[in-house]
């Protein structure tokens, strides 16, 4: 593998180059990383010979499409567990949120692969020198584990909270790091967020301020909506909040100041947005999120479909940025089919955030367990108001035969990776028909 | 943010690590993780690791199980515990959510040594028996981390032992030669009842209570180290 540490000067403004530089240097990655899964990883050696591409060269990064696109299913059912040399020692279990985990594991050339978009990323972000951090922890996910390297080398100061942002119970202990430590940048995940405003509504002046020295915070898991960015700022009073972006398949994806959309580091991947055929779509377009690692190190990944709902932003960001943008919308579990769309909670929310009111309220999608219903049922937090001019907006802007939304009072819904019920599990939530029919 | 008793720290500005954990906060400067990523291979031998192995941990990211694992996971720190084995690590969160994936993790995974948190031991043993998963045909080793003043977990009784108190940075293995519990030399003395550290200022004692008593006789494995067991309980000699 050529290290990408060869080029390290020019690297450090890849983010600049033409385009046609930077395809050429994705195009000498690629042929490296099919070259090395060819030799070395069984599973890619046994499917790209069943495809008859054993000897297959990759002549421009448009070749890449004649390889089959693969799931975490093929991963596990062919043999993802067959070590390949160099895959490094430390492993990342996924969050298992649609079926079985999977192990991914990162090595120490990977790492160095990695680290410098994260610093990137963490730059465009606000990190300085001197700064302290508060990170999420660096075993919870493959870039996380980068992100303390990082910001280390940036020249600043870690800090990790005792607990999980798995768990709501944690941000007592967050919130009492946040106190003492006083970090001027954080790391974490939207929904811990979100607990995290939750908790400090309840609590009252307690922790009054908590975060007013945090310049920046950084998160994971959720995309925001321009509202909830703008709410989760005046909550918290922080400066700017950035979305983070990537998966532990390879995937690198950073927000600049422009706050258009998350760039994606396209030195260390190659993603595609394809539609269900596995054709590439046009920017703009939803597709499914296709990822390929251009790092011969660490667990290998050729088109893997990561079953994101992501699309390309179309144009260049007034940034200056030659990195494309992505916006990964969702996945299965926090988006629904009806008429035939895919409906995910990002696009619901963007609907009923046009009343202010409905800012920071959560919803659930929910399934209703038919084949492609005809309408959309979400279950929103709190009163009702203006239902039927929110349900007329929803099929309007959504394109949809029919919506529908149930009133959950006082019942709070836990911000998470989930976003989407069936509607039996509206039962267990205290719900019925008719009280949706009260609400 | 106080600074008393800093690693090796002198200063605010040497501190390149706070790391937050039940009852206290550890501080470490350049250097410092080093001595414990050492220490933590020691134990792990002492529970009858070898090189080469694959190593899993279910714990929550701060405790010294998981963020010494490797140097891959933390800055600051030259060889983990993967990289000093030659071998792998892999961590697995000890929220609710992600132990009830763990056996499915296991399956894909030729695990040597399963480190579980003694909190998650119940919540784990729920989630192998839906999957049906059982640890025995796996032939993993398994250890109970758990504070001094835990008890056994009764369904655990069979597994190893590993006295684990972060605030203490107290890390100290159920030896497989002698049975006892080894507070190793050089790094742990047991001042006016309590187990102090002496190598991370930022470290708090931990007082032994009386469900530990002290074993005079030395054991080969460590004949410096203060040996301690479980009272009323004989020590479980795995080999001989």
């Amino acid at each position: 593998m050529r290290s990408l540490g060869d080029d390290q000067a020019a690297e450090a403004d890849a983010e600049r180059w033409p385009v046609e530089r930077l395809a050429a240097w994705q195009l000498d990655r690629l042929c490296e990383v099919i070259d090395f899964a060819r030799k070395e990883t069984p599973f890619y050696r046994r499917l790209w010979s069943e495809h008859d591409l054993t000897a297959r060269k990759l002549e421009r990064l448009e070749d890449l499409k004649h390889f089959p696109i693969t799931t975490k299913e093929d991963l596990l059912r062919g043999g993802s567990a067959d070590p390949t040399p160099g895959e490094g020692p430390v492993g990342f279990s996924t969050r298992g949120t649609s079926g079985k985990p999977l192990v991914v594991w990162l090595s120490a050339e990977e790492e160095e692969v990695y680290v410098r978009p994260t610093m990137r990323g963490f730059r465009w972000a606000g990190l300085k020198k001197g700064m302290t951090a508060l990170l999420t922890s660096p075993v919870w996910h493959r870039l996380a584990a980068c992100e303390a390297h990082a910001v280390a080398r940036i020249g600043g100061r870690c800090a990790f909270f005792w607990g999980s942002i798995l768990n709501p119970r944690h941000v007592e202990s967050f919130l009492r790091t946040l106190d003492e430590v006083r970090p001027e940048f954080v790391t974490t995940t939207a929904p811990f967020l979100f607990w995290l405003v939750r908790h400090l509504e309840s609590a009252g002046n307690s922790h009054a301020g908590a975060l007013r020295n945090v310049a920046a915070i950084v998160v994971v898991g959720l995309p925001l909506t321009p509202r909830l960015r703008e709410h989760l700022c005046q909550r918290l009073e922080v400066g700017d909040i950035f979305e983070r972006g990537g998966t532990q398949e390879g995937a690198a994806l950073d927000e600049c100041a422009v706050h258009s959309a998350p760039h994606v580091h396209e030195d260390v991947c190659y993603l595609e947005v394809v539609d269900p055929q596995g054709r590439p779509v046009p920017a703009g377009r939803r597709g499914n999120l296709v990822v390929t690692k251009l790092a011969s190190a660490g667990s290998i990944f050729v088109r893997y479909n990561t079953g994101d709902i992501a699309a390309f932003v179309p144009g260049r960001c007034p940034c200056g940025s030659s990195f494309r943008r992505l916006k990964i919308y969702g996945r299965p579990e926090s988006s629904v089919e009806v008429a035939g769309k895919t409906i995910a909670a990002y696009d619901v929310r963007l609907c009923l955030e046009e009343d202010q009111t409905l800012v920071g309220r959560n919803l659930l999608l929910v399934r209703e367990g038919v084949q492609s219903p005809q309408r959309l049922l979400v279950a929103v937090e709190g009163a009702g108001l203006n239902t039927e001019e929110l349900e007329r907006l929803l099929c309007d802007r959504l394109g949809l035969p029919g919506a529908k939304i149930m009133w959950l009072g006082d019942i709070r819904v836990r911000w998470g990776f989930r976003e989407v019920l069936d509607r039996r599990e509206l039962r267990s939530m205290g719900l019925n028909d008719s009280r949706e029919n009260r609400r | 943010m106080s600074l008393a008793g800093a690693g090796s720290a002198a200063s605010l500005q040497d501190v390149r690590l706070v790391i937050d954990v039940p009852d206290g906060r550890l501080l470490f400067g350049c250097g410092d993780l080093d001595l414990w990523a050492e220490h933590l291979v020691w134990c792990y031998e002492l529970l009858g690791v070898k090189r080469g192995a694959t190593i899993a941990v279910q714990d929550f990211g701060t405790s010294p199980l998981a963020f010494l694992g490797s140097a891959l996971l933390m800055p600051h720190l030259n060889q983990g515990v993967a990289e000093r084995l030659g071998g792998k690590f892999i961590c697995l969160d000890a929220t609710a959510d992600r132990v009830a994936l763990t056996p499915f993790v296991l399956t894909q995974l030729e695990i040597d040594l399963f480190v579980v948190r003694a909190e998650v031991v119940g919540l784990l043993g729920d989630a192998c028996r839906k999957a049906a998963f059982e640890f025995a045909e796996a032939r993993t080793r398994t250890v109970v981390a758990m504070d001094v003043f835990e008890p056994v977990p009764a369904a655990m009784a069979s597994w190893r032992r590993l006295l684990l108190s972060e605030s203490a940075m107290l890390i100290a293995p159920e030896c497989e030669w002698c049975g006892c519990f080894h507070l190793r030399a050089g790094l742990y003395r047991l001042e006016d009842g309590a187990i102090r550290n002496l190598r991370l200022k930022s470290a708090q004692n931990r007082p032994l209570n009386d469900h530990y008593v002290i074993v005079r006789e030395p054991c080969a494995k460590g004949p410096e180290d203060l040996r301690i067991r479980r009272a009323g309980e004989p020590c479980r000699k795995w080999s001989r």
